[in-house]
Parts: structure tokens; C-alpha cells; sequence
């Protein structure tokens, strides 16, 4: 352990962070602009699907992209996850002049040998440092984090390797019940056999394509309770969350009910998405149906890839959006603060999604006018799409929808250069790299290098990150809940980097805050049930906020 | 049906009257809940007419009590019902947690390997049928249905004395015969595998696959006109089969009634493909294109008649009788190399074309090589 934790009575570490000015150039059109940084940040990182004539599902799988500053030192770090078997990840440390260094060797976290896919980051021992879980098809690798630069492969002491033939997907880690310690929860895909892959698509030279998940049956995921020892115990079966009808793909965690407890949402590919309620007793109960959640409007099951929750139409009350299979919807659940939602995806411009097909996503405050917007890369997961339709693409753009009021506009055209681009989109992943204030994207593509945009809007409202530091709660304090109130309105958020596809944002807390200049009033709510209130806070800063000792 | 449903609210009473209260009503709340299920069930086993109202009334039931293995089994069973491809894969998630749920549920176990026979997934089937027959051994149900698996992984003979020792036990039992006359077809005893067809018709099953079945051995056997009014009365079950009306074309094609033929196959006309087509839908595109290609060939509309088998060689660029009909189609046309192409390829595949056409293609393309086509 190192001494963050007796820091307990600091009531909070102001960090200001002063903008050091906006881009030069100004938006051509419109004031949301992305811009492509990755050859200038030195990111020479390559997926590589390793295509073959069998059509492995997982070739075209994608993999994951995780933002962590795993060194503590201010500025998050980037770690990429391969694909084939023989591959490695890639960490790569941020230097704070917007480029990054390659330090994988070093670091010892090149990640499982067969077909990796997704990526998680927690503190499960609470050491102030944070550590990564690496999803494959096969064992999934656990790697705790030294402190000194270097990770330890932990995964068989810890027991979360998972099965040895599952195909793991996203990864989170929570605390599911208020012990202070981060549980892990990870998405299985399909019981998928490499010498049972069966010929699908036409049989003329060039057209096999990749099976649909329909072919398989699902596997059920896992909940893995965190001991405090190093080690931990798979609940899955008497937590409930055991449901082999699942072919699970993405997942996010938020207080759906605002009970204190943290629910859990997984997104489903062509079954019905769950959404488990946290009963607060150590178990979960899938409420998918009752709550309206489970289906599209007419009750048909989606291909759900990508997914995040936060509450996008200022009620205070987490929604729940979903990116789905070309010529579905992307979903979007508004929730409605019973228990029930409503399922708004065909409001505004959301249908701008029909032929995209949707991974990684995230709701986060674009132009940091004070609500959230939707960010999706796409890209299909057949490569020879266009052979058998030829209306649809492999490489796709982007999407980009800003907040009108709770409904959105479509906005891709007007935001850059960057969101013209198509490209096999998977994992994606949000966090204010260069500590500018502005949420800026990294996007993995199936067999091409990752991109890392930049946000250039302009101009832009003002803003706070939140770094928490639990001390009862876990050290990052993910799960807490922060309310906010400025002169522009109220707004609440949960620290929560768990959401997209395959992959994991920064862990912390970022607000918009339009034309606020002070936030007269900032709560929070820790896992712990301590609450914390700060008053008049200062904006544009990244402010650390350690829990108090006591309630 | 058998569980305890504690509904949302009803725990949190304190102890005393309000908590015999609680359970009281909870109990309540349970009988009605299994009320509910019961009704819903027993529409759903009889292949009710409302099945999208059955499926919202389990769907009502779940959102209750999630936990309730039977209202998943009987959701999974009513998607089944519906046939609808879109619901299939939801049918097997209800059915593979009606069985997480409670692993000894003999009815999850049985209606989730008659999916995957639906659904061409045989070797799961026999195994689902091998653990319910653990439990349940020389169930009739089981066997015959583990019979039908085992004909669909190559194994007809199995099949045969599977659903044979079925009907010793009950010889009425339709679909262990309905299974013998498959397999029995499969080893090429058509003419017996129509005797038991026709027994399970005249036993009262007006099922579309069993007449579909009868239909298909009837045109190879010859007989058109009961071949023709069978598939007609498959047709009348099932108005959306394409299958169905494909065979019903072929038979038509085959008494040389073309416009019949084309009416039904303008019926059965696939949609534009799928993004993700299963390998069942592009089999019955394959044979609507064949059966296409067939009845304009007979129409002497060869240039129509190309299109379509080429159409059958995108899927499958080996297709025997598609690669031998293109043979003769471009005999006809005189593109004699071509056809010499194709009746290599059909030859290759087992569908050689008659030897005197082998001939003339052979000499015309040899003499056009010499020359130019």
C-alpha cells in the first residue's frame, strides 16, 4: 500500500490546470472539430486480425483500447489490444507534449497468446495504482500494476482466468457489494469451436464470409468476487448473472434505480440485452423485460455491439444507449425513473444510424456545453460485404450526434476531417489526454493502425475532470456518484470508466459546464455511503477529491 | 411453475401482521402468477392462433419473476412457434435458460433439440436428446427425435431402428413414422418411405413438412398429379413456404405445365439477400434458381435460362445439376467451350450429362478450339 490512503484527512488536492489555449485552426464549419493526431503522438501501433481462408469469427472481431495512467503521473497512458494469436498489446506512456512512448517490453503486459480481444482497468488491490485485465478467446490475463513501471501476469493466483475455450469480450471491474474492493465482471460471446467453424456465405471463390452468431449458442459471463487477498471467487451462479443465453458483447455499469447499487447492463448479439438489477444482497435480477430494455420497439432481438449508460436527457436518471448491426437502430433507452423505459431511438437524427454497423460508443460532453453527446465508430464485420450487398461497407464513418435537448442531431459532416474518414471501426475509447479540458477519442480498427483524435472544438464551454481518491471505497472511487449545480443546472454523473465496446475510458469523472464560471455545489457520493459536498469549486481544473474518513 | 415468487416490495415489511400480510399476498401473488402461466401455457403447447398474445402475456410474466424456468421454456417454445428466423435464436436463449434455471427440465431439454433440427444443428440435438434420455430412458419422444438427429448427421440406418423400435411400442405415433419415412427416402427406398408418409397423412396430420415430404417423393417417383395436389394442400398450411412452392413448380415443370410453374415460383422469389443469409435460406435460393433455370429451359427462353443456373453457380460454383442443365443450355446456344467447362464440372460433381451430348460438346468445342469461339 502506498500512503495515498492515509491522506485521508484531505478533504481535496486542487490540481489547476490553466488552457493553454485553443487550435489554431479554426473549425471550417460548424464549431465541434476532431482531428487526427495519432502519426504526430508517435502511435505506430498495428492491429492484426490475421485474416485466413477458414473465416475465424474472431479475425473480424476487432479488439479493444484502454486509456490508464498507469503511473499516476497526471496524463493517461494507452494501452492497445491485438488480435491474432502471436501478437502483442502495446502500452504506450504519454509524455505530456502530445506524443507517447512505446513501452511494452518494459512494462510486461504484451497479453494472452491466443486471439485477444478486450481490455479492463481497476485498482482490485486497492494500491493506488491501476491494473488491467486483458479479454481472449481462451484464458483472459490479469496484470497487476508494480507501481514501478511494470505489470506482473497475476491471472492464476487470482483465479480469473475464466474457461479455457471461453471467448471473452468486454471487461469491468465494480464494486457489486460496497466491500471497498473492485469485482470484476466479464462478457462472454458465443461457444465457438475453431474445429467446428462451419462454411458460411456462397461457396464461390471470394464469398465465404464470417458465420452469424446465430449459428452458436451463447455462454454465460462470469462475476468474479475480489477476496481482498489477491485472489478471487467466481459468484457468477449465485449472483444470478449466470445466463447462458447470452452473447454478450459490451458492458457498462451504472445506478439504473438510484438505490445505491450499482446495476449492470450487457449488451447482447441478435439475443435480448440484460439489464441486472443489483439487489444489494450480494445478488442480481435480470429486469430486461419488465424494465423494456431487453428488444427493439416491436420486440425483436438486436445485434448489440457497443454500449454505454449516463443520463443524456438531464432527469437524473442513467439512459442507456446501444449501437447495433446495419439496418438495425442504434438503441437508445430513456429512463423513465420507474423502474421502465422508453425507447427513443427513432427521435431526431438517431436514425441517421440504419446502414451503419456500430461498435464502440460513448456518451460524453463533445463541445462541453453541459450535456452529453454520442460518439460510434462503425464498421462491418462481413469484409466481403459489398458482394452480397452492395448498399452496405466494410470501413465505415463514423457518427457523431450532439444534444439537442435531449434528442440529437446528427453532426458527423460538420466534425472534421477525421469523422470523414471510413474506417473498420471496434474499440473506442474516451479520456482527455492532453488535460486540455476536452474529450479527445482513440479508435481501434480491425488490421489498420488505431486513430487518436484530438478534440478541437471551438469554442468551448468551460469544465471539471474529477479524479476521486476512495479510501473506504475503492481507490479510484468508481461507482460514486457526483451531483453538480452551476449557474447553467444541475447535473449528475457516475465515475464509471466501463462502456464501448471491448474497451475502458479514463477514470475520471468529466462535466461540461457551458458558460458556468463556478460550481456552487458539488456532491459526492461515495460507494462507501459517504457523502462529500464542496462548495463554490472553481472550473477548468482537474480537481482530486479524496474521500473523508468519515461520514 | 414450481417456484416461489416473491414479488418487488412484498419483502420489505417488517415482522408481525404486516409480514403475515406479506406473505399472504405474495402467496397470492404467486398463485395468480401460476394461474396466468398455466392459461398462457396451455395456448401456447396447442399452437394457439394468438402466439404474438401468448408471447406478450409470458413476456408480462417474466418481467415479474425472471426466475421462472417454465415461462422461459414456454416463451422459447412460442418464438419456436412463430417460425420467424429473427426469433429463432431468442427461442434457443429462452430454452438454454428455461434449462440454467432448472437443469432437470426434461421439456427445455426436449424442445431445444427439436430447434436445433430446425435449425440444422443435429449434433447439439443428439446430445440434448442423449442427457434427457439419462434421465428419462427409452422415452418415445426422445427416440424418435434422437432418430431424426441421427439421419440428419449421415446415419439413416440409425434413424430407421430408432424410430422402428418407437412405433413397436406405438404404432400410431406419427412423427417416429413421419421419421422412418425419411430415413427410409434417405436410403433410397422411396416407395416405402411414401407408404409411411401416407400413413402419417391419412392419420390426420396435415403438417406442411410431412406433406412436403410426400410431395417431393411423389414427383421423384412420378406420380404428378398427387404429387401436385399434395404440395397444393402444403401450400394452403404454409402460404409463405418457398420450399413448398419451389416443389410445387418442379412438379408443375415436370407435367410441362410452365406457366403453373412460373406462378409458383414468382410466389416463392427470394427477397434481395440478407447481409447475413443462413445457410437454409441460400439452399432455397439455390433451388429456386435451379427450378427457374429448369422451366425456361423447357421454355426454350435460353438466354433466361442461363441466368438462372449462373445465378445457382454464385453459391455454388460446383453444383452438379446447375453446372450439367448450363451445359446444355449453352450446347444449344452453340458456346460450345463453355459447355464443355460446365460438363466438366457437373461430370466432376456426379451429374454427368447424357453421353451422346458429352460427345457432340466434346467435338464441337474441339473443332471451335482449332478455330475460335
Amino acid at each position: 500500500m502506498t500512503g495515498l490512503r492515509r491522506l485521508g484527512a484531505l478533504l481535496l488536492l486542487l490540481v489547476p490546470v490553466w488552457l493553454s489555449g485553443e487550435g489554431s485552426d479554426a473549425p471550417s464549419d460548424g464549431h465541434v472539430r476532431f482531428v487526427d493526431v495519432t502519426a504526430k503522438a508517435k502511435i505506430d501501433f498495428v492491429h492484426a486480425s490475421r485474416k485466413s481462408p477458414e473465416k475465424y469469427m474472431m479475425e473480424t472481431f476487432g479488439s479493444g483500447v484502454a486509456w490508464i495512467d498507469y503511473d499516476n503521473d497526471g496524463f493517461v497512458d494507452l494501452y492497445f489490444v491485438n488480435g491474432a494469436p502471436g501478437t502483442s498489446n502495446a502500452l504506450y506512456h504519454n509524455n505530456h507534449d502530445g506524443t507517447f512512448t512505446d513501452v511494452t517490453k518494459r512494462a510486461g503486459v504484451a497479453g494472452p497468446a491466443g486471439y485477444k480481444t478486450g481490455v479492463a482497468v481497476g485498482d482490485y488491490d486497492n494500491d493506488g495504482f491501476l491494473d488491467l485485465y486483458v479479454t481472449a478467446y481462451g484464458p483472459n490475463a490479469l496484470y497487476r500494476n508494480n507501481g514501478d513501471g511494470t505489470f506482473t501476469d497475476v491471472t492464476a493466483t487470482a483465479g480469473v482466468a475464466g474457461g479455457p475455450r471461453e471467448w471473452s469480450t468486454s471487461a469491468g471491474f465494480f464494486d457489486f457489494d460496497h466491500d471497498g474492493r473492485l469485482d470484476l465482471f466479464v462478457v462472454n460471446y458465443l461457444d465457438y469451436r475453431l474445429d467446428e467453424n462451419p462454411y458460411c456465405g456462397f461457396r464461390k471463390e471470394g464469398y465465404r464470409m464470417y458465420c452469424n452468431p446465430t449459428s452458436f449458442d451463447g455462454t454465460a459471463d462470469r462475476l468474479f468476487h475480489n477476496n481482498g487477498d489477491g485472489t478471487f471467487t467466481d459468484v457468477s451462479r449465485q449472483a444470478g448473472i449466470a445466463n447462458p443465453a447470452g452473447k454478450g458483447l459490451g458492458v457498462t455499469f451504472c445506478d439504473f434505480d438510484r438505490d445505491g447499487n450499482t446495476d449492470i447492463y450487457v449488451a447482447n448479439d441478435t439475443v435480448r440485452n440484460f439489464l441486472y438489477r443489483n439487489n444489494g444482497d450480494g445478488t442480481f435480477r435480470d429486469v430486461a423485460y419488465g424494465a423494456g430494455v431487453g428488444f427493439d420497439p416491436n420486440g425483436k432481438p438486436q445485434a448489440g455491439m457497443g454500449v454505454d449508460c449516463a443520463d443524456v436527457d438531464g432527469d437524473g436518471f442513467p439512459d442507456i444507449f446501444v449501437t447495433n448491426f446495419s439496418e438495425e437502430l442504434n438503441s437508445l433507452y430513456r429512463n423513465r425513473g420507474d423502474g421502465t423505459f422508453e425507447d427513443i431511438s427513432s427521435k431526431g437524427d438517431l436514425r441517421s444510424s440504419y446502414l451503419a454497423l456500430g461498435f464502440g460508443t460513448k456518451l460524453f460532453d463533445v463541445d462541453n456545453d453541459g450535456d452529453l453527446d454520442i460518439y460510434v465508430t462503425n464498421g462491418h464485420v462481413i469484409d466481403n460485404i459489398k458482394l452480397y450487398r452492395p448498399n452496405l461497407a466494410y470501413a465505415q464513418k463514423d457518427l457523431l450526434y450532439e444534444n439537442v435537448g435531449g434528442t440529437f442531431r446528427d453532426i458527423s459532416a460538420r466534425g472534421g476531417a477525421a469523422l470523414q474518414v471510413e474506417r473498420v471501426g471496434r474499440g473506442l475509447a474516451v479520456a482527455d489526454f492532453d488535460n486540455d479540458g476536452s474529450l479527445d477519442v482513440v479508435i481501434s480498427s480491425v488490421g489498420r493502425p488505431p486513430v487518436l483524435l484530438k478534440n478541437e472544438s471551438t469554442p468551448k464551454g468551460n469544465w471539471i475532470l474529477i479524479r476521486a481518491r476512495g479510501h473506504k471505497s475503492n481507490s479510484f472511487g468508481l461507482g460514486a456518484t457526483v451531483r453538480i449545480e452551476t449557474s447553467e443546472g444541475r447535473q449528475v454523473a457516475e465515475i464509471n470508466n466501463v462502456a464501448s465496446y471491448l474497451s475502458s475510458n479514463d477514470v475520471r469523472l468529466h462535466f461540461g459546464l457551458g458558460k458556468a464560471t463556478r460550481i456552487q455545489r458539488l456532491e459526492v457520493m461515495w460507494p462507501s455511503g459517504i457523502r462529500q459536498v464542496l462548495t463554490d469549486v472553481a472550473v477548468n481544473q482537474i480537481l482530486v477529491i479524496d474521500e473523508e474518513a468519515t461520514k | 411453475m414450481r417456484r416461489v415468487l416473491l414479488l418487488v416490495g412484498a419483502v420489505a415489511c417488517v415482522a408481525g401482521a404486516p409480514a403475515r400480510l406479506a406473505a399472504v399476498q405474495a402467496d397470492q401473488a404467486t398463485r395468480s402468477l401460476q394461474e396466468r402461466l398455466a392459461r398462457v401455457g396451455a395456448d401456447v403447447l396447442s399452437g394457439t392462433d394468438h402466439m404474438a398474445e401468448a408471447i406478450a402475456e409470458l413476456k408480462a410474466i417474466i418481467a415479474i419473476d425472471p426466475r421462472l424456468a417454465d415461462a422461459h421454456l414456454l416463451l422459447g417454445v412460442a418464438y419456436r412457434s412463430v417460425g420467424s428466423p429473427d426469433l429463432t435464436g431468442e427461442a434457443t436463449a429462452e430454452l438454454l435458460q428455461a434449462l440454467a434455471l432448472d437443469p432437470r427440465s426434461i421439456p427445455a431439454r426436449y424442445y431445444l433439440a427439436r430447434l436445433y433440427i430446425d435449425v440444422g444443428r443435429p449434433k447439439r440435438a443428439r446430445e440434448e436428446l442423449e442427457t434427457a434420455l439419462a434421465q428419462m430412458p427409452g422415452q418415445p419422444q426422445f427416440l424418435a427425435l434422437l432418430g431424426e438427429a441421427e439421419r440428419q448427421l449421415g446415419n439413416p440406418a440409425r434413424s430407421l431402428e430408432l424410430n422402428r423400435q418407437v412405433l413397436q411400442g406405438d404404432e400410431s405415433f406419427a412423427e417416429a413414422r413421419y421419421y422412418l419415412g425419411l430415413a427410409m427416402y434417405d436410403l433410397g427406398r422411396r416407395d416405402e418411405a411414401i407408404q409411411e408418409f401416407e400413413r402419417v397423412v391419412r392419420s390426420g396430420v396435415q403438417k406442411p413438412e410431412v406433406l412436403l415430404s410426400l410431395g417431393t417423393a411423389y414427383v421423384q417417383a412420378g406420380r404428378l398429379e398427387a404429387a401436385i395436389e399434395t404440395l397444393d394442400t402444403a401450400t394452403t398450411l404454409a402460404p409463405s413456404r418457398a420450399d413448398i412452392r419451389i416443389e410445387l413448380a418442379r412438379a408443375y415443370r415436370s407435367k410441362r405445365l410452365l406457366a403453373k410453374a412460373e406462378e409458383q415460383l414468382t410466389l416463392a422469389e427470394p427477397n434481395a439477400a440478407p447481409a447475413l443469409a443462413s445457410t437454409a435460406d441460400q439452399q432455397i435460393e439455390s433451388d429456386f434458381y435451379q427450378e427457374l433455370g429448369l422451366v425456361k429451359l423447357q421454355a426454350h427462353q435460353l438466354a433466361a435460362a442461363a441466368k438462372a443456373f449462373r445465378k445457382v453457380l454464385d453459391i455454388d460454383p460446383n453444383h452438379g445439376p446447375a453446372n450439367r442443365a448450363l451445359a446444355e443450355v449453352y450446347l444449344l446456344q452453340g458456346l460450345y467451350a463453355r459447355a464443355l467447362e460446365c460438363a466438366i464440372r457437373a461430370e466432376k460433381a456426379g451429374f454427368p450429362l447424357p453421353d451422346e451430348k458429352r460427345k457432340l460438346i466434346a467435338e464441337r468445342a474441339g473443332a471451335k478450339g482449332k478455330g475460335r469461339e
